[in-house]
């Protein structure tokens, strides 16, 4: 089961333009899922660098406009975008010209596989 | 700042026979939005008209004609802004 979630993971990836990496993890960056390209960021693939974003959700949840659920960050290079399903995290790691757009629309895309991994993290 | 832009929606999505707008940038990020077009389809609709402009390079980008048993979307790139307009059949 979990090759075949994986396979699903890797066919999203595929299918989408520009997209070097999907990564579930829980919310300490521990992955639970991953699927990357050779020219996938190693750094961004890391548990230091997914984690941070523990860190920067529970800050912009302060905000006064609810519980952060998305956030993108474009750097010269890449784009990261995350997504918050705590217990779980789901990041995307593409190129700066992928279609922001679409990225964000994986999330619905990958609704039903994160069903299947709630179980998997301790809450 | 985006009011000009809001008011171009508000009239677009009056119009006869439209029953949604939607407006993306060339990052396939939503500028906005009327009716039953949906922001989640932004990404997409920038996408398409990406690559439909594949086809002829060098030309004026096209204009994309998408049509289901029930409704059209007409989806168009100028500038970087993509525009889709969402019809309904009797007025096609």
């Amino acid at each position: 089961m979990a090759e075949e979630m994986r396979r699903n993971l890797m066919e999203l990836m595929k299918s989408t333009d520009d997209v070097l990496g999907i990564i579930v993890t829980d919310r300490d960056g521990v992955p639970i899922l991953k699927v990357a390209e050779e020219e996938a960021p190693e750094l961004g693939l890391r548990p230091t660098f997914i984690s941070t974003f523990n860190i920067a959700t529970d800050q912009a949840g302060k905000l006064g406009m609810g519980r952060n659920s998305r956030m993108v960050c474009v750097y010269g290079r890449y784009q990261v975008v995350h997504f918050n399903h705590l217990p779980m995290v789901v990041t995307v790691i593409a190129s700066s010209v992928a279609n922001t757009g679409q990225l964000l629309a994986l999330d619905s895309q990958m609704a039903p596989l994160l069903a299947s991994l709630t179980n998997v993290v301790d809450v | 700042m985006e009011k000009p832009l809001e008011k171009c929606l508000d009239e677009i999505a009056h119009s006869t026979g439209v029953s949604g707008v939607l407006c993306a940038d060339h990052k396939g990020l939503c500028l906005g939005v009327r009716g039953k077009a949906s922001n989640a389809s932004s990404g997409t609709v920038a996408a398409l008209a990406e690559r439909v402009a594949m086809l002829e390079p060098g030309s004026l980008d096209p204009v994309i004609l998408l049509e289901s048993d029930n409704s059209q979307c007409l989806i168009h790139r100028n500038s970087g802004i993509t525009l889709a307009v969402y019809k309904s059949p009797e007025t096609s």
